[in-house]
């Protein structure tokens, strides 16, 4: 007798979804079983990581963070280059910080999304700043612009979702809903949308929060969303999860006062969420990332 | 089912400008409505009174003389719950005492002093308990405290507390495993509970499907009474014999996961409802949608 004779399969599972343009597709999700517990089930994919790149250069980042990056902060795809052929990042996620200047040009914005997508080896996430408006005015043109490229927009939340998911269906693109730390709105704003829009371009974010800043809440509304999913087989729970830690770890005093506390910060977030079922981590410091893989590997 | 009708409640804008100006004419429709509507009590919710403790003892002589109903004294404020106390003609329900060392201290003795039944809720001094077990615990406590002042389990209406499902939907669930062994606890006690606090938060034109269906759960998990609201008449019938198919399916969902495809859409939300009350699926305000 085996100790799998023990097991009963999972009802459910997560969907696989794919971003990227043929050619450079990575997939997140795919489990059929809970994280880490690969002797129960199918594990899918490992873990994908992202490093962010921001569309104009960041401002208030501390000099430990900012010196990874000194020689590219001005060229998003000199460092996005950077971010995945010295620092092994799966996937760019290219922060939208040029929408913090009220007078923003979306064609602009979008072109040069397209640029920075078109010469990048790897598939972008697109993230916007959380405004939403300026986000859906800029996320539906570059939907447009950037047709057919499978980006992963987000965040998409209640007051926007259905500008931006109709941009996206036409453009052929992914999705990241965002929730409030709540799991039966996030089940909400996904009833809502899989009406219109397909659950397998879709990856949620519960919202993420970093150590001593509410991870606990996070971690908990994140391991719930993956046992409704895998156990309880329920439909509208079954993307794959986006932690996108680095902006909420890097805003933190911890982390900005010195640096083995910042990538400790952040790999540790990191860590735990991955913990708790996260499939994409969106990271800042590429030696965060270093840890983490070595953690998980 | 003993139904309290809800409806005379201080956050209703009507009441509370009625109650300012002592002026007791919509406060006697509003009572005498929902007598004809079935409510067997009245509940006077007045809130904490703090100000104004007369308030109680006026109201209740109002109501009193516009409907032989029982009523239902419904404030924390021990001072106004005895002014209210002093003048009822048909012995009236305490609403509510609970297991804090105040109430313990200020309102159960009064249940013993006018010999009335008294809701006696599962809230203590560290909060409202989580799980069923310690919604045991919690009101045994309370219970034996109320025995040894004089008040027999026949005369307590206990209130495990209804927490909206939008926000704690586990927490519905772990009020029903309570309901089912408050008999093995304290047997012979009575129960009640705020049944719209259930769809708190939920959006306004579904509520009333949340609260009845969940009203014939728990009258199958022999729950005695539920302060409701009276204007509901579907919940009423519900709870007067009629509508016997809507009931049957009911309990044909609770005791087994009924598959939805091919049924109308009135029987799927019935089931549909019924799944996110037992906590099988996920509740979101669209409950009914997917």
């Amino acid at each position: 007798m085996q100790s799998t004779d023990f097991f009963e399969p999972y009802k459910g599972d997560v969907k696989e979804v794919a971003i990227g343009s043929e050619g450079k597709t990575v997939k997140i999700g795919g489990e059929k079983t809970l994280p880490f517990h690969g002797f129960e089930g199918a594990e899918g994919g490992p873990v994908k990581f992202a490093l962010e790149v921001f569309d104009a250069p960041p401002e208030g980042w501390p000099e430990h963070l900012r010196s990874s990056y000194a020689d590219v902060l001005g060229n998003p795809v000199a460092w996005a280059d950077k971010c995945v052929k010295q620092f092994g990042a799966d996937i760019i996620s290219l922060y939208l910080a040029s929408l913090d200047n009220d007078n923003f040009d979306a064609a602009k914005i979008a072109e040069n999304v397209k640029k920075i997508a078109d010469q990048v080896s790897v598939p972008l996430v697109v993230m916007g700043i959380g405004d939403k408006d300026k986000d859906a005015k800029a996320f539906v043109e570059i939907a447009k612009v950037c047709k057919g490229k499978n980006l992963l927009l987000g965040p998409l939340v209640k007051e926007n979702y259905e500008e931006i998911a109709k941009a996206a269906l036409e453009g052929g693109h992914g999705i990241i809903p965002q929730s409030p730390l709540d799991i039966n709105l996030c089940k909400e704003l996904n009833v809502k949308l899989t009406k219109f829009f397909p659950k397998e371009k879709m990856a949620i974010d519960p919202l993420s929060a970093a150590i001593g800043y509410g991870i606990d809440y996070s971690f908990s509304i994140m391991e719930r969303v993956k046992q409704v999913a895998v156990i309880h087989n329920d439909e509208m729970m079954k993307m794959p999860m986006v932690a996108n830690i680095g902006k909420d770890c890097w805003k933190t005093k911890e982390a900005k006062e010195d640096k083995t506390q910042g990538i400790l910060w952040e790999a540790i977030t990191a860590f735990t969420l991955i913990l708790s079922g996260a499939n994409l981590v969106i990271l800042r410091h590429p030696e965060s990332l270093k840890l983490v893989k070595k953690l998980i590997s | 089912m003993i139904l309290i009708g809800e409806n005379l409640q201080i956050l209703s804008k009507v009441v509370s400008a009625a109650l300012k100006e002592r002026d007791e004419k919509p406060l006697q429709e509003l009572a005498i409505k929902q007598a004809n509507a079935g409510a067997d009590y009245i509940d006077l919710n007045v809130g904490p009174a703090r100000k104004d403790p007369d308030v109680m003892k006026w109201l209740a002589g109002v109501i009193q003389e516009a409907v032989n109903k029982p009523l239902s004294l419904d404030t924390t404020n021990p001072i106004a719950m005895e002014a209210g106390l002093s003048v009822c003609k048909i012995p009236p329900l305490i609403n509510s005492a609970s297991g804090k060392q105040e109430s313990k201290e200020k309102m159960l003795p009064l249940a013993a002093k006018y010999n009335c039944d008294v809701v006696v809720s599962v809230l203590i001094d560290a909060g409202i308990p989580t799980d069923s077990s310690t919604r045991a615990e919690a009101i045994m406590e309370t219970v034996a405290y109320a025995n040894e002042i004089g008040i027999p389990n026949e005369r307590i209406w206990v209130d495990p507390i209804m927490m909206p499902i939008s926000v704690d939907q586990p927490q519905v669930v772990e009020l029903f495993e309570f309901m089912k062994i408050l008999q093995d606890i304290c047997p012979g006690a009575k129960s009640t509970l705020g049944l719209s606090n259930l769809s708190n938060g939920a959006p306004e034109h579904l509520r009333g499907i949340l609260n009845r269906i969940c009203l014939v759960m728990l009258e199958r998990y022999n729950c005695f009474s539920a302060i409701v609201d009276s204007f509901d008449t579907e919940l009423v019938s519900l709870m007067r014999g009629g509508l016997q198919d809507v009931k049957d399916l009911i309990y044909r969902a609770m005791d087994e996961e009924l598959n939805i495809s091919g049924l109308p859409k009135k029987e799927a939300d019935i089931v549909k409802t019924v799944n996110v009350l037992m906590g099988r699926n996920l509740y979101s305000h669209s409950w009914l949608e997917s």
